[in-house]
């Protein structure tokens, strides 16, 4: 059924799409490249090739000690994000009142709100009520962030399951908790796991919200990047957003084989 | 319990398994009835009292609405969202629509290609402009050494077009996958027909094919619009003199300190966003009707 017949139109439509890609790919190339630069100042092109800017993220110490409490506070605000969520939407999925729609948008609402209004709101709410800046609050913080895309993953994927197999389990006599540990749990994993990875790497990029929970004990990698390029220039950002990235691809490589790419572009 | 001592399997569908309890949305709603509501709430309330008095007060929002100087970052703050939503737009309609109409086997590639940048941290991306346009960056060194233009390099960072870019890069695959989301669902034999009865390709476009994905332009330009206007990280690093909401509310925290008037502009921000959620709604609910 395919016209193979390429007509003006189809070419030019070509060639804005390739110059699209190199827009959207140049600022993230130069990066990667400039990270391998052997120049001790920021320039393109580089001058020679070296690895010494990838020894010098590890010998910074801000970077490393930033990067523990990253990934920590990733990890919690994903686990809390499930054990929260994943309950929600055994309900919310199946339910088709007004209501539990309305609960369900405004579960999702934090997604909508600008990240510097929940940042700035909830360092002085939770100071007020003692937790103040700490790694708890930086937690709660970034959990509020996180769980929405828990729920909309898990809901997605647990909307689309016929309920069959859950009531013939529960017909043949297994308690409700058998059913959901050895049914429902196992049949809405890649949506838990795909969610989970979402809120990972929303969690481990954010910075509107980190920023206003910095302190010593509590600066997130993002932060502490803010600050590194505010005052210095040089190659070390470039280094470390590289190993970013390829950690982001892994991770997309992973939601792909696991949840499907095609399916992220399905609006929910 | 009951339920499952019932010999006959319901013909209903609507009972509830007994896992289903309404009690399982409680630990997700109360979190966020607690340390999302609540802090919101305490944000409106510090924006209305004076801190000195602790009196109630309405003189922030006054300010906010009446001064120049705050009309102007309002204006900066909404400007540049609707800018660079309507440039996403414009750049990301033609993607969408080679994606689902022309891409073929090679879609996968090109929706890979779209979510990867998604992924990069915004840092990284800030910083590659930063790159492309340094003293000793891609450009310069292509105008200054290879091409001999200039004799001296530009200062082309702090400017207000790399921050409209740098926004654009970061905000318009959301419009692509916005408008992809759509295009999908558009039936091609509308189109087939329109040709058969005579339209040519860019009429049909033009007739037939665009009015049919305005709910895609529409979440997508909310979408686009809503987050623009919550974005600092991008205007921190390149700046380009622009004064916008988020910029000053992370200035009165850092150097001003008057966090009254933080909060009153927070709130602003924050209407804006809650009239974009309604919009998005109000989509979402035609489409499904």
């Amino acid at each position: 059924m395919r016209r193979n017949q390429s007509s003006l139109p189809d070419v030019a439509l070509l060639a804005f799409v390739v110059l699209f890609f190199v827009f959207m790919l140049a600022p993230i190339l130069v990066v990667v490249v400039v990270s391998f630069t052997s120049a001790g100042f920021v320039a393109f092109p580089i001058p020679g090739w070296s690895t010494k800017w990838f020894a010098r993220i590890f010998e910074y110490r801000p970077f490393i000690d930033a990067l523990i409490v990253s990934i920590e506070v990733a990890i919690g605000a994903t686990l809390l994000s499930c054990l929260l969520g994943v309950p929600a939407c055994l309900y919310l999925a199946r339910s088709r009142a007004k209501w539990a729609n309305a609960v369900m948008t405004f579960l999702l609402s934090p997604l909508s709100m600008p990240m510097i209004v929940i940042g700035f709101a909830s360092l002085f709410f939770l100071s007020a009520i003692g937790i103040g800046v700490s790694f708890t609050a930086l937690l709660i913080a970034h959990t509020v962030v996180c769980l929405p895309y828990v729920l909309r993953t898990v809901a997605g994927v647990y909307a689309g399951l016929p309920r069959s197999y859950e009531e013939a389990a529960a017909i043949l006599g297994a308690s409700p908790l058998a059913v959901f540990w050895h049914v429902t749990l196992p049949l809405i994993r890649p949506g838990i796991m795909a969610g989970s990875l979402f809120s990972f790497l929303t969690s481990f990029d954010n910075l509107p919200i980190s920023y206003f929970f910095g302190s010593a004990d509590t600066n997130t990698l993002p932060v502490v990047m803010l600050s590194y390029l505010e005052h210095q220039f040089d190659p070390s950002v470039a280094a470390l957003s590289t190993l970013q990235l390829l950690l982001a691809v892994i991770a997309l490589i992973v939601v792909d084989r696991i949840y499907g790419i095609d399916r992220m572009t399905v609006s929910s | 319990m009951t339920e499952f001592t019932l010999p006959i399997a319901p013909r209903r569908r609507a009972r509830p398994l007994a896992m289903r309890s309404v009690y399982l949305i409680a630990p997700a709603a109360l979190f966020l009835l607690f340390f999302f509501v609540l802090p919101l709430a305490d944000n409106a309330m510090r924006s209305f009292v004076d801190e000195a008095t602790g009196a109630f007060t309405l003189a922030r929002y006054a300010a906010l609405l009446t001064d120049p100087f705050y009309l102007r970052i309002m204006g900066e703050t909404v400007l540049l969202s609707a800018g660079v939503t309507v440039i996403s737009l414009i750049i990301g309609y033609p993607v969408a629509y080679f994606l689902v109409r022309k891409a073929g086997r090679w879609s996968a590639l090109v929706i890979f290609l779209l979510i990867a940048p998604l992924l990069t941290s915004i840092i990284m991306r800030t910083f590659g402009w930063q790159v492309l346009f340094a003293r000793k960056g891609l450009v310069n060194n292509l105008l200054v050494n290879q091409l001999g233009l200039l004799e001296q390099p530009l200062r082309l960072t702090n400017s207000v077009e790399i921050t409209i870019a740098a926004l654009v890069h970061v905000l318009v695959p959301l419009m692509v996958l916005s408008i992809t989301s759509v295009l999908q669902g558009i039936d091609r034999r509308l189109e087939e027909s329109a040709q058969i009865l005579g339209a040519n390709r860019l009429r049909t476009f033009w007739e037939v094919t665009l009015p049919l994905s305005l709910d895609g332009i529409g979440t997508g330009a909310i979408l686009v619009f809503m987050i623009a206007n919550g974005s600092f990280v991008t205007l921190v690093l390149l700046g380009g003199g622009l004064q916008t909401l988020p910029l000053m509310i992370y200035q009165q925290f850092n150097t001003t300190r008057d966090f009254g008037m933080a909060s009153a502009m927070s709130m602003i921000l924050l209407v804006i966003a809650i009239a974009c959620l309604w919009l998005q709604l109000r989509i979402v609910r035609r489409r499904g009707a």
